[in-house]
């Protein structure tokens, strides 16, 4: 029988049990949903994570260490020149925090100190003027970069055009030069967000630290993991820390690190989801077995008919089978659908449960090869489950099936 | 002399059962040329309906042989009779058994799914099939569950031709059929068999016989010589006077 007589009878047998196909299916796609709900869902955590924790590029690096004492800014531009094979720039950031007010407006203003390289190194977009110049850096220039939310805090829409503005940081007037996107680098909420350069931070607002925290962007085409060991060798030799202290002291993060790191925290909740969805699926392929044994013996004078007219073993078999296949593979669909749907619905309640702000749902993240493995799952427990109740079709004497009323 | 279609030589057929053995045919010896009308009867329970499945390809004698067109069948396997099912042999059954949810053409098209006969032809043989039969091309695209019996036959009588077979089997083809539309069904076999089509056909009523040119009496698994098919004629007249 050609594929395409093939796809005939299925699609003509399946259409004459509409409603009892669809029930049969219900535990394919409770199964399925629930895989990719959960495998959407860790997708769409892991992706926020990794933006929180402001790595959000693959060649960025988020170093840290303490071992008797913080890191300098003498560390940071010693790294910078020694490590120059494996780094494009390496830079630090520092934190200040102090009272903005627009002349209208008063918040709390929480101020990161960032040289000018910041904006590549963090993928920032830029929605009006521009980031600091390398002269503004070098100066200490009194300029200001915000972000969308702080425009919307101090001017009353994020829109706002405000370049070439002045804002007041605690008692000094300072121009606004550019504005970014909002993004996970910010604070969000009630506190004003700023950028200044570096030296401005350190000089003029209250910092506790010459730096707290150091960002290196790789070399394009980087081996992330031998430049993050080449960092943690680099930092034991200059702090002079022990072997066996390094592992507390020292922390050179990558996306993969922070990513391998977040696999290894949800193993054992994705075992457990893995589990139930089994169990699920297990139990959907009886009722596909189930229901294409009442089939068979529903036509069994067909199955004596067909074999009269010249069908063999393996055609009947064949069509049985790829009748399962396909009750299968629509339940897969459909549980793909609603699983991403339902991925969306609880992204809301993951994102308030992560202690995010308000409006930071997790939007759940799928990938193409979890869509593909699922496909195949359901191809699978549809030839599994169907293959018993095809071969018995296909076994029939065609006298015996003939003479069955 | 010709190969004949069919050609039956000593055919025993002994089925094997919880109840013990039972001994369907014993012993027939039978030949049917190109061409012929032949009619096979005989009561419920003499073995012809037995001897119907082997002629099909459905089933395989016991001891004895059966050539089809100089085919010995008893070497195939289950395989290769499928495919010989497929090509050589059609089949027309009491209650037509046509799928209730297919068009007319797609159940005439049915055997040929199982042929190497490539899709674009099918079509045009299902088409000549019907008119063949005398189907009137309105209702090539109704379901058959819409048709009358007569037309339902007819449907089932063009896919058993639609292979071009060298035989067409027909089991209590009028069983189900009303006496005139009876009569119609079998003036199509008899205007095929004289066109050159072989037709077997299976009956308990002796009207029917009456159409064929040849009838062969089967009582108890054994074909009866003529002096008993005299006699039982000579009954048969009593009974009805």
């Amino acid at each position: 029988m050609r594929i395409a007589d093939l796809a005939y009878e299925t699609v003509s047998a399946l259409d004459a049990n509409r409603g009892r196909s669809l029930l049969t299916v219900l535990g394919i796609v409770i199964g399925i949903s629930a895989v990719i709900a959960m495998v959407s869902l860790i997708g769409g955590v892991k992706q926020s994570l990794v933006g929180q924790l402001g790595l959000s590029q693959a060649r960025l690096v988020s170093i840290s260490v303490y071992y008797g004492r913080d890191m300098t800014l003498d560390d940071v531009q010693a790294m910078g020149n020694e490590l120059d094979a494996d780094y494009d720039f390496v830079i630090p950031i520092v934190y200040g925090s102090s009272e903005v007010s627009s002349g209208t407006e008063k918040a709390d203003g929480q101020c990161i100190g960032v040289y000018p390289e910041y904006a590549e190194a963090m993928n920032l977009n830029l929605v009006q003027g521009r980031f600091f110049s390398q002269k503004e850096a070098d100066e200490g220039a009194l300029a200001v970069v915000l972000d969308q939310n702080s425009v919307k805090l101090l001017f009353g829409k994020p829109d706002e055009q405000v370049v070439g503005k002045g804002i007041r940081v605690g008692s000094v007037e300072y121009t606004i030069v550019g504005v970014v996107e909002t993004s996970s680098v910010s604070w969000g909420g009630d506190t004003v967000s700023f950028f200044v350069p570096y030296k401005t931070c350190t000089q003029r607002l209250n910092t506790w630290s010459q730096v707290d925290q150091v960002y290196g962007l790789a070399v394009e085409d980087s081996d992330m993991e031998a430049v993050a060991k080449r960092t943690e060798n680099w930092l034991a030799k200059r702090f002079q820390i022990p072997d066996d202290e390094r592992e507390d002291s020292i922390y050179v993060q990558t996306m993969q690190s922070i990513i391998d790191e977040l696999n290894a925290t949800m193993m054992s909740f994705q075992v457990l989801m893995t589990a139930v969805a089994s169990i699920s699926l297990v139990v959907g392929g009886i009722g596909i077995m189930n229901m294409m044994l009442t089939n068979v013996t529903e036509r069994i004078r067909e199955i004596g008919l067909r074999k009269a007219l010249g069908a063999r073993r393996r055609d009947i078999t064949r069509q049985f089978l790829l009748e399962s296949v396909c009750l299968t593979l629509a339940g897969g669909i459909i549980g793909i659908a609603l699983g991403y749907v339902s991925a969306y619905a609880l992204g809301g309640v993951a994102g308030g449960a992560l202690g995010g702000e308000e409006g930071t749902a997790v939007v759940p993240v799928i990938d193409p090869q979890s869509v593909l493995l699922v496909a195949g799952i359901c191809v699978a427990i549809g030839i599994a489950f169907g293959y018993y109740p095809a071969r018995r079709a296909a076994k029939l004497d065609p006298v015996e099936a003939l003479r069955y009323q | 002399m010709s190969v004949p279609v069919i050609d039956i030589r000593n055919v025993h057929r002994i089925y094997e059962s919880a109840a013990g053995y039972t001994h369907a045919l014993r012993g027939i010896t039978l030949r049917v040329e190109r061409g012929e009308f032949l009619c096979i009867m005989g009561p419920s329970g003499s073995g012809k309906s037995t001897l119907m499945n082997l002629l099909g390809c459905l089933d395989t004698p016991t001891s004895g042989t059966y050539k089809l067109e100089g085919l010995d069948i008893s070497t195939l396997d289950d395989d290769e009779l499928a495919e010989l099912r497929a090509t050589r042999l059609g089949f027309v059954f009491q209650s037509f058994n046509l799928l209730p949810r297919a068009t007319v053409l797609r159940n005439v098209i049915l055997p040929l799914t199982y042929t190497d006969v490539p899709p674009a032809e099918r079509r045009k043989r299902a088409e000549e099939a019907l008119a063949a039969v005398g189907l009137p091309a309105g209702f090539f695209d109704h379901r058959s569950n819409e048709l009358s019996g007569g037309q339902m036959q007819r449907v089932a009588i063009a896919r058993a031709l639609v292979n071009d077979p060298a035989v067409v089997l027909a089991d209590e083809p009028t069983g189900n059929l009303d006496s005139a539309t009876g009569q119609m069904v079998l003036r199509t076999f008899k205007r095929l068999s004289e066109e050159g089509k072989t037709v077997v056909l299976i009956t308990h009523d002796p009207e029917v016989a009456d159409w064929a040119d040849r009838t062969v009496h089967i009582r108890d698994g054994r074909l009866l010589t003529d002096e008993q098919e005299q006699e039982i004629l000579a009954t048969g007249m009593r009974g009805r006077t």
